[in-house]
């Protein structure tokens, strides 16, 4: 078989960084990756796209009253089913 | 419904459950809830209302599957059920001009230096970022903020939103274009590059 070249790694890029491909696959891209520098810098960018999603979207400060106004409604409302 | 209403209330072991296991993930909820609803007051309702119906349902829920995921299916669909009706939204990207590699190549054409198109990215402001995001219609913006922002996997993914795995792929294939093409766009108004 022969080696997988840059632009099936490339089409497989984002299954990659979404950890969803098999593992043959997976050694496959690994191994491209750490020969071939354009391509790994293409991936390294989509991965810091993810981070940087995570990073700026998934930590927002909690409001300091929310987690009472939960638990309080929890204790009214929690026992009020038919 | 009526079967697992009541179990939890009457059960101190239950209870002291959700308590241990589900109230720590408020802060990943509410921030979910946020690139929802784009409101702070919304995104509490929209908590709030989350955290009752799963109390509710606690008693139900298979110790040992996955919490989160029970959690965020919750907070998805009592946000399509309350918010959906307020924002009508075409289920549609404008796509087809956006290729692949939108965001990287348009930064290297910049004359951005090769393994630096990276950092062009870390000076955008967090409010860009997620302006971006909450600018995606509905169905793409929560495929993307439960892979990239919550980290779900693709079937994870399908069993929160109710919908095939393909149409999880697809969703977030142009959901993340989409989300490139808008960030050029701030990039450039930010004047990130010089072009």
């Amino acid at each position: 078989m022969s080696p997988i070249d840059c632009e099936q790694v490339l089409l497989q890029i984002e299954l990659y960084l979404d950890g969803e491909l098999e593992p043959s696959l997976r050694v496959e891209i690994d191994g491209h990756l750490g020969a071939c520098g354009p391509c790994m810098d293409r991936s390294d960018f989509k991965s810091h796209l993810r981070e940087l999603l995570k990073a700026r979207c998934g930590c927002e400060d909690l409001p300091p009253h929310l987690l009472e106004r939960v638990e309080a409604a929890l204790v009214e409302g929690g026992s009020t089913q038919e | 419904m009526a079967r697992s209403s009541t179990a939890p209330l009457g059960d101190p072991a239950l209870r002291g459950r959700f308590e241990r296991d589900v109230l720590p993930l408020l802060p990943g909820l509410y921030s979910a809830a946020l690139r929802m609803t784009r409101n702070p007051s919304d995104a509490e309702d929209l908590v709030q209302e989350t955290y009752l119906r799963a109390y509710r349902g606690f008693g139900s829920f298979e110790e040992g599957t996955n919490l989160k995921a029970w959690m965020y299916r919750i907070l998805t669909n009592t946000f399509i059920n309350t918010y959906r009706k307020k924002q009508r939204e075409p289920v549609t990207v404008q796509d087809d001009d956006i290729e692949d590699w939108y965001l990287f190549d348009r930064i290297g054409a910049a004359g951005v230096e090769a393994s630096a198109e990276s950092e062009v990215l870390e000076k955008l402001p967090d409010e860009d970022v997620q302006r971006a995001l909450e600018a995606l219609p509905e169905g793409f913006r929560l495929a993307v903020l439960l892979a990239d922002v919550e980290g779900f996997s693709y079937k994870e993914i399908a069993e929160i939103l109710a919908i095939p795995i393909g149409t999880v792929m697809s969703r977030l294939h142009r959901g993340r274009r989409a989300l490139e093409k808008a960030l050029w766009e701030t990039v450039r108004e930010r004047g990130l590059v010089t072009d």
